[in-house]
């Protein structure tokens, strides 16, 4: 099936290590969106869903964790998979942000592997 | 609470961690003390607060800043790359290897919360938090070829 692909990241340097280590790991997607923060992401997901969201936690504008609250207010939204992204790696921000939605949670500095494994499962 | 000399260890470890598996180059520690980041050019500062409350800093000249911006994006090393793409570069830099002292920070330290990255370019750029403030600081060499500079400022709170 189809699947498409939002990468939410402040920069643009990083946006473009995600996306080629998404290639790295395999995985296929039809479309490949990217914001640079949660405002931008936001209303990309308005205008049209995505299946998998990549999203970064520490960004200006709207954070990574904010965002996740307002991608779940979305009823269009429902079923898009949401993965954080980030250099943080405390328990708590990771336990508090997937109670909110958050399908998963990959720490910088990552490998295609780990993209892999955490992906995968949503890609069906 | 922490000591500098553990800090400079957590410094090189946490670059050398970045630089290995994001920038796919190789660091080591600068032995010679008289060598100066020469004309440092551009630098990523990213602030912290929590039981420690300050910067970190890495510090480079334009060449090696754009070697370091080319390596991750994987561009040919004949490419051209735009001055914007350079600093966000460096910019992420110190993000992630923000993100490496603090998780190693963790038991010593609690949480620390963290700002968004900047860059400034300029002429012999320097990490400053004032008075009473206590500097760890690492030369890094990258690839045998570059010396750069990771520092850390901060201020304990007691509280
Ligand atoms: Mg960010």
């Amino acid at each position: 099936m189809a699947k498409t692909l939002l990468i939410v990241d402040d920069s643009a340097t990083m946006r473009k290590i995600v996306m080629r280590t998404v290639k790295m790991s395999g995985l296929d997607f039809d479309k490949t969106e990217e914001a640079g923060n949660g405002v931008e992401a936001l209303e990309k997901l308005v205008a049209g869903p995505v299946d998998i969201m990549l999203c970064d936690v520490n960004m200006p504008e709207m954070s990574g964790t904010e965002l996740v609250k307002e991608v779940r207010k979305l009823p269009d939204c429902e079923s898009t998979k949401i993965i954080m992204v980030s250099t943080e790696s405390s328990q708590e921000l990771i336990d508090g942000v997937m109670a909110d939605g958050a399908n998963g949670f990959i720490t910088k500095p990552f490998t295609p592997e780990k993209f892999q494994e955490k992906l995968s499962p949503f890609m069906n | 609470m922490v000591d500098l000399l553990s800090l400079n260890e957590v410094l090189l470890e946490s670059a050398k961690e970045i630089f290995e598996t994001m920038v796919f180059m190789d660091l080591s520690e600068s032995t010679d003390e008289g060598q100066d980041v020469e004309g440092c050019a551009l630098l990523g500062t990213i602030t912290f607060k929590g039981a420690l409350e300050g910067c970190l800093a890495f510090c480079c000249s334009t060449p090696c800043a754009q070697a370091i911006a080319i390596n991750m994006l994987g561009l040919d090393t004949t490419e051209e790359i735009a001055e914007e793409d350079t600093c966000d570069a460096i910019g992420e830099i110190a993000n992630m290897v923000m993100g490496s002292v603090k998780k190693r920070l963790a038991e010593s330290a609690g949480n620390l919360e963290v700002s968004i990255p900047s860059v400034v370019s300029g002429h012999k750029l320097r990490n400053n938090l004032g008075e009473g403030a206590r500097k760890a600081s690492v030369r890094i060499n990258i690839e045998d070829e570059y010396v750069t500079e990771l520092s850390l400022l901060y201020h304990e709170n007691s509280n």
